[in-house]
């Protein structure tokens, strides 16, 4: 059934190549804005457009193709993924009106509950950031900031405040940091309710 | 003129000279800007990491049906990132009832109802638009004559939607640094991405885009750096000094937020215009009252 074969193109192209479209699928089911990449026609203004380009294995242009040709290790273990910044130019230029940095956090999202960790530093942050949406309804930037640091275990997490000292010491001294731990919202507790629930009936993640 | 004033969660610690000089500036213009009682974190861009995309969208939700209840006025977003995440989750429940009724089920295990008639706007938005320039104009009372100052616009502050201001050429910010006196320079790299949610866990790429942004505006005449987003002025003020030192640059560029310039050219005090905030003192371009 997930085997369909590629369409003549031509001499060369996918002319009797079996693909296997079962990925495509599970992204279409899963992932959170996965069945936009439907109208992707591959035109590359998007990796054209994107900051971090250089920095990719493979450009959205190419992830959106990997798809299709059924790559699931290499899309869900591929660091472009979680190299998205949210700026946007890509999903401003695309002529097809995919947006590409919904289906970039969709398919992060994805690997992450798959067990995949494109990029571990940016993962654990997220992890951290979360947990303080989770636990306080707010961000509170110093200690999301010292969670992620203390996450690498004590000796790196030392070595990694100790990088950043300056930028804190100058945070404080010029009252840009809060001293007090943040305090939770009056209700956090619905607000945890409802994170609950929406874990439960969104999909992102299901399998 | 009463909006709601989502302060969001960076406005509190790292881009507190925002909200001061915000507060100064709105007082001064007859701007009643009100805040909305119990909000949340809108979640801003790295919350895909912990959530799924429903989740994400009812910690938007949940603050855009606190607005509605609370009198639903317009919510007026200085964070850039909060602009967007709150705005594209609006449209979204605006357009797709589906998603509308699934959310407002998730709502309902706090009470809470939201019927889609909240409208949410940057400020640059309604300084434009709804104060105007004359009204700016008018306000001043030192202009900065002289001062040149790099409108840095980013990502955030006008993409995707564009709703204020052209998405690949935006003017606005650059109309604003007019009206107060100083010389808008324009560089290419203003729209530019500085990195955001990920300079920390990136560094080294990021270091990259803040220098290419940094190193334009300088090249171009700015002697000041002025945004109106948090992320954009932390990533490209406080992270300088190491940025020089991995790049091997010498940059010593303040970055300000535009509401920090309103300030000093309405004549009030260096504290009010939250200079005494800044980790690279604007002090040698600005002489506030």
């Amino acid at each position: 059934m997930d085997q369909v074969v590629g369409p003549k193109y031509g001499s060369r192209g996918g002319a009797g190549k079996a693909y296997n479209q079962s990925f495509a699928r599970e992204v279409y089911r899963n992932v959170d804005s996965g069945e936009e990449i439907k109208m992707c026609m591959q035109c590359g203004v998007c990796a054209a457009s994107c900051p971090l380009k250089e920095k990719m294995d493979f450009s959205p242009r190419k992830i959106f193709t990997l798809i299709r040709a059924g790559q699931r290790e290499k899309v869900l273990s591929s660091q472009a993924i979680m190299l998205c910044t949210s700026c946007y130019s890509c999903k401003v230029r695309c002529p097809r009106k995919v947006p590409v940095v919904d289906v970039m956090h969709g398919l992060a999202h994805y690997a992450l509950r798959q067990g995949y960790k494109p990029r571990a530093e940016t993962a654990l942050f997220g992890q951290k950031f979360w947990g303080n949406i989770y636990r306080l309804g707010r961000i509170d930037e110093k200690d999301v900031a010292l969670r992620y640091f203390l996450g690498h275990g004590l000796g790196q997490g030392i070595k990694l405040m100790m990088e950043n000292k300056n930028m804190g010491i100058g945070m404080l001294w010029y009252k840009r940091m809060k001293i007090l731990p943040e305090r939770p919202i009056k209700n956090v507790k619905s607000l945890r309710k409802m994170l609950d629930k929406a874990k439960a009936m969104g999909k992102g993640g299901a399998v | 003129m009463n909006y709601f004033l989502y302060q969001g969660c960076s406005l509190e610690a790292g881009g507190i000279h925002y909200t001061v000089s915000l507060k100064a500036v709105a007082k001064v213009l007859g701007l009643s800007l009100k805040e909305i009682e119990d909000w949340n974190c809108c979640g801003a861009s790295i919350s895909y990491v912990g959530g799924n995309e429903l989740s994400v969208d009812v910690l938007a939700a949940r603050n855009l049906a606190l607005a509605e209840a609370q009198g639903g006025m317009d919510i007026v977003a200085p964070c850039s990132s909060c602009y967007i995440v709150l705005n594209k989750v609006n449209y979204k429940l605006q357009e797709k009832p589906g998603l509308l009724a699934e959310v407002n089920e998730v709502l309902a295990e706090g009470n809470l109802k939201y019927s889609g008639k909240i409208r949410v706007r940057h400020l640059l938005d309604v300084l434009f638009n709804d104060v105007g320039l004359d009204k700016i104009r008018s306000a001043v009372k030192k202009p900065l004559n002289g001062v040149q100052v790099a409108g840095y616009v980013g990502c955030q502050t006008v993409r995707p939607f564009g709703e204020y201001d052209s998405v690949e050429k935006p003017l606005i910010q650059d109309r604003i640094i007019e009206a107060i006196g100083a010389t808008a320079v324009s560089f290419p790299n203003k729209m530019r991405c500085c990195g955001s949610g990920l300079f920390l866990t990136e560094l080294t790429a990021c270091y990259e885009l803040a220098r290419d942004i940094l190193g334009d505006a300088q090249t171009n005449g700015g002697k000041i750096v002025s945004t109106a987003c948090p992320m954009c002025q932390m990533n490209l003020e406080a992270y300088q000094k190491r940025m020089n030192k991995a790049l091997g640059t010498n940059f010593n560029i303040p970055v300000v937020f535009i509401t920090q310039l309103m300030a000093v050219a309405f004549g009030l005090s260096r504290k009010e215009a939250a200079l005494d905030r800044l980790l690279i003192s604007a002090d040698p371009f600005l002489k506030a009252a």
